[in-house]
């Protein structure tokens, strides 16, 4: 997981009365919490929370839908502990449950706004970017709306490769999907943008 | 009236040279750059978590030098038997393992549906099966098929209209496994296909299931 911090790198101070947490590496944290020591699971929650954080508002566009999303992945992962193979590589194991819960979110998105369509013309007219006698100074807005009218896959694929920066070897290993199929909705993903964004970067 | 008729078929994913690769990795750099923000999760976001592991971990996670728990199955048992008695209760024992085999397979199958199974298994699949949607109604004017396969995009997979009155059909490629899908006729009705499985979403909206087997079958 080449995008994910290094725990060391995290500012903000260790609450709790857990002195393991903050030298431990993830392995260790997980040998304390298969012996009983629940609360060391809070150190891996607090490793990876904000970078899970990033991928799932990204992904769902919703902060509320993306914390509802890392609830449920991080008890996966709890629930899961024993499943994880190698626990050094952790992070990566964790991300795999996230994208999985982010795809189903996504989907229950997707049949909420099938059944309760949103306005459409008006999200249109917020991805549309404005006239040239009026300076459009929310580029960041309109990424965000843009990326988000893409199809689940091609977001997903995108955003693994282009904000996590992920290999396409490590996005094959994390999806189950194959490199060429990747490839294919990343290419997809960027010609969507492209139309969804023309007229932003002027072309 | 709909229904899914599987067609046998092989799509292999299509080649993306590198030359538009490179141009697209700098457009996309460009557009990338303002995603990778650092985000935040919610000051409360770690006491809730962790207040639900503490609920459910003490039964999941027993603390080094608490009392074992021991299930039946890691129980040693010593049972000593005469040959007679030893070939009624192996047939027993094997018609237990048999039953046990089911109930493994079913949990195995549910399993990997799950996260983390899929995380640890999941291998690259390039190969996919060509259904055939097809829908029956004399006076729709348009029909679409929405389900996870397109991520339920309106528009995505539009039907046409065969050769017979009132047919409309499409072909989908499907990777194996279960699918959800509905019709929307004329951009604004939804409809689960009444031939096949139902399946309720959260808000109670009916859709339908279809499962692509890996052997070349298709159910509904």
């Amino acid at each position: 997981m080449p995008s994910l911090p290094d725990p060391s790198c995290d500012p903000r101070p260790v609450s709790g009365s857990h002195s393991l947490v903050t030298g431990s590496s993830d392995a260790e944290l997980i040998d304390a919490v298969l012996a009983g020591d629940i609360d060391a699971f809070s150190g891996l929650v607090r490793r990876y929370q904000d970078t899970c954080t990033r991928f799932a508002v990204r992904m769902l566009g919703s902060r509320v839908d993306a914390d509802d999303a890392l609830q449920s992945a991080f008890m996966r992962a709890f629930r899961g502990l024993r499943s994880c193979k190698d626990p050094n590589r952790f992070g990566g194991w964790l991300y795999q449950i996230v994208i999985n819960e982010c795809r189903t979110y996504a989907s229950r998105q997707r049949r909420r706004e099938l059944r309760f369509p949103p306005a459409t013309e008006a999200i249109e007219r917020a991805v549309a970017p404005g006239s040239d006698d009026e300076p459009d100074r929310d580029v960041g807005g309109h990424i965000e709306r843009a990326l988000s009218m893409l199809p689940t896959e091609q977001r997903e694929a995108f955003l693994l490769k282009h904000v996590e920066e992920l290999s396409y070897d490590e996005m094959s290993e994390m999806t189950g999907v194959s490199v060429p199929a990747l490839k294919m909705r990343v290419k997809r993903a960027c010609d969507g943008l492209r139309d969804l964004l023309e007229g932003v970067y002027h072309g | 009236m709909g229904c899914v008729i599987y067609l046998k078929g092989f799509i292999m994913a299509d080649s993306y040279d590198e030359t538009r690769q490179a141009e697209d990795a700098v457009f996309a750099e460009r557009v990338a750059a303002s995603l990778r923000a650092p985000e935040r999760a919610h000051p409360s976001f770690e006491k809730r978590l962790m207040d639900k592991v503490r609920m459910e971990g003490r039964s999941l996670y027993a603390a080094a030098g608490a009392s074992p728990n021991a299930s039946w199955w890691r129980t040693e048992w010593i049972i000593r038997l005469s040959p007679r008695g030893g070939v009624a209760i192996a047939a027993g024992i094997g018609a237990i393992i048999a039953l046990s085999g089911v109930a493994v397979g079913s949990r195995i199958s549910a399993r990997s549906h799950s996260p983390a199974a899929t995380a640890q298994a999941a291998p690259a699949r390039d190969t996919v099966e060509l259904v055939r949607f097809v829908f029956v109604d004399s006076g729709a004017a348009s029909v679409a098929l929405v389900g996870d396969f397109n991520g339920w995009t309106r528009g995505a997979t539009e039907l046409k209209r065969s050769g017979a009155p009132g047919v409309w059909t499409a072909s989908v490629a499907l990777t194996p496994g279960r699918h959800e899908y509905a019709f929307i006729i004329n951009g604004k009705r939804w409809v689960a296909d009444p031939l096949a499985v139902k399946s309720s979403d959260d808000f109670g909206t009916e859709s339908s299931v279809i499962r692509v087997g890996t052997a070349g079958k298709s159910e509904t």
